[in-house]
């Protein structure tokens, strides 16, 4: 027993230390992150297409899907999603499109607001991608594997903000089951995931930054000096923040003039694709990480349980041996 | 007349069980938390719109793997205090359980068996593994997900594979488990055995010839006997020496 116990150790042990890689492992909180301030954003008005929705397309496009056609639908369904054909569009996001400048009016103001992903500390997407095609980095930034990735859109529907978008006729499952499991990759901006690693800026923050210079929208940096710049500013100035505390924290803060829940209700409104909530709860800490503690808990004492048990119905054992002896 | 004789204890039908259920929540659960359940229209039969959003599925998961996890660690530590060891593979066993399943479709006769059955000590360490790793790795991602590990990216994404396809294996090795109990008539004594804990004294003396010479000085008159009100039925009686 003595042999069993120690190896079932042994591999317990393995198993967690081979798992827990610190020195290439992230933390709760990303080393980087983003301000996005929308009271300096025009949507590079007279421009034809805003620079950071160009240079992201520009710095991406030898990723973009070129999907395998004819495409099938998702059996038993008839649908399937193709944005191959609507390569052009930058209103929005698409697999060809990882972030677009939202326009918004709120009591009678435009604004915009360029919108990604928003980096977010304990991502949903990536704790819930059941294949491992999500991983977040040590930079903070969540990434998507594309040759993982099954696109089944779980990443989509558990995002609060729906971010990742998906093309059909791409990817691992056109190589298993085509017709019954999978429907493409996801795509969304992973944060210039290669620049980042080199200790360069994002593409989008870098263009912005050549058109407006000290008034640029994007600051990027280490993320302490970042939260204190937008929290600076909130105090100075009056401005109002968003990212910070959404979904339980994110790599990415919006600082604005106008309240978040006024802009919240704006697109609501307008039953924008890409909404903003305002009261955004992290599943993951809300809801899932208390019942966690009860399997942990309940198993430390269902071991208790085993082992008062064994030791019971072994003297039972033995007493009962011994009284038979005695007859 | 025949006897009847201990086979299960409460302690070994409880943790089938415990195991069991939480295991058919877990493996249902778990294929809604790839995404599949929206697009085979699962979630529009009446009262399975649950199964659409993926927070409830997952907290039912969450919710079943307590019952999964105590189930685990108990069955582990209170055999192996124990040293109850029966169910471990010995020399042979591929030879003689695969005689034991040809036997099962009528090819042959069966050789003579311990307490457990050679395929069943196979089946034992192979779903034994499976559900070891399922557990190690379900455990890993709920640690993961309260923080309490921090993985890196390569590792996290390893432990979710891993998760998932030995769920798939799983749910197959579940499949074929509950499949030869109940296809195979001459396993049903085994059955009623989960849920009362007892065969007939017929049963393990044609199947389990060997346990039976081990046992047969130690049961007690009581055991052939007791309890009366329990005893097989005739058509159980007639059935079972119809199986042999």
């Amino acid at each position: 027993m003595d042999i069993t116990r120690r190896g079932f150790f042994l591999i317990s042990t393995g198993l967690l230390s081979s798992i827990l890689i610190k020195d290439n492992a992230h933390g709760k909180e990303g080393r980087y992150a983003t301000l996005i301030d929308i009271s300096k954003c025009d949507g590079c008005c007279g421009e034809p297409i805003p620079r950071c929705v160009l240079v992201c397309r520009e710095q991406n496009k030898a990723r973009f899907p070129e999907p395998k056609k004819p495409i099938h639908p998702y059996w038993p369904r008839k649908t399937y999603e193709d944005w191959s054909d609507k390569k052009g569009m930058i209103n929005t996001l698409t697999p060809y499109n990882w972030i677009f400048v939202q326009k918004v009016t709120v009591d009678g103001k435009d604004i915009f607001i360029p919108r990604r992903c928003m980096h977010c500390d304990n991502p949903p997407c990536v704790r819930g991608c059941p294949f491992g095609a999500l991983t977040k980095r040590p930079q903070g930034n969540s990434v998507i594997n594309e040759s993982l990735c099954f696109g089944g859109a779980k990443c989509r529907d558990v995002c609060p903000w729906h971010i990742p978008q998906r093309q059909a006729g791409v990817g691992i499952y056109l190589h298993i089951l085509p017709k019954y499991a999978g429907g493409g990759v996801m795509y969304k901006c992973d944060l210039c995931k290669d620049r980042i690693e080199k200790g360069e800026e994002p593409a989008c923050v870098v263009a912005c930054r050549d058109r407006l210079k000290d008034k640029a929208v994007f600051t990027f940096g280490e993320r302490i000096n970042i939260y204190e710049l937008a929290r600076k500013r909130v105090r100075e100035q009056g401005l109002f923040l968003y990212g910070d505390r959404q979904n339980g924290g994110t790599s990415t803060i919006y600082l604005s003039e106008i309240p978040f829940d006024a802009i919240e209700k704006a697109l609501a409104s307008k039953k924008e694709r890409f909404q903003m909530p305002y009261e955004v709860r992290n599943k993951i800490q809300t809801t899932f990480n208390p019942i966690g503690k009860v399997v942990i808990t309940s198993g430390f004492l269902s071991i208790a349980g085993a082992v008062v048990s064994a030791i019971i119905s072994k003297n039972r054992e033995k007493g009962g041996d011994e009284d038979a002896r005695k007859d | 007349m025949p006897g009847r004789i201990k086979r299960h204890t409460s302690i070994e039908i409880l943790e089938h069980w415990v195991l069991a259920a939480s295991g058919i929540i877990l493996i249902f659960t778990g294929l809604g938390c790839l995404p599949l359940f929206k697009r085979y229209y699962i979630t529009e039969i009446p009262g399975f719109a649950w199964t659409g959003d993926f927070n409830t599925v997952t907290t039912v998961h969450y919710t079943a793997s307590i019952f999964f996890v105590m189930a685990v660690c108990f069955h582990i530590l209170y055999h192996g205090i124990k040293k109850e060891f029966g169910l471990l593979p010995k020399k042979g066993d591929v030879k003689n359980g695969i005689k034991v399943m040809a036997a099962m479709i009528g090819i042959g006769e069966e050789p003579p068996s311990d307490k457990y059955l050679p395929e069943q000590r196979i089946a034992y360490i192979g779903i034994g593994a499976i559900i070891l790793l399922l557990t190690v790795t379900g455990i890993i991602k709920v640690l993961k997900n309260l923080e309490w590990v921090v993985l890196s990216p390569s590792s996290e994404a390893l432990n979710t594979i891993i998760h998932t396809l030995s769920g798939f294996i799983f749910m197959i090795a579940f499949i074929i488990h509950v499949a030869i109990v109940i296809f195979f008539k001459s396993n049903w004594p085994l059955l009623k055995s989960m849920f009362t804990g007892w065969v007939d004294e017929d049963y393990v003396k044609h199947r389990h010839s060997i346990w039976y010479e081990k046992i047969k000085g130690k049961i007690t008159q009581e055991e052939l006997t007791e309890p009366k009100e329990t005893e097989p039925c005739k058509e159980e009686e007639n059935a079972h020496k119809d199986n042999n």
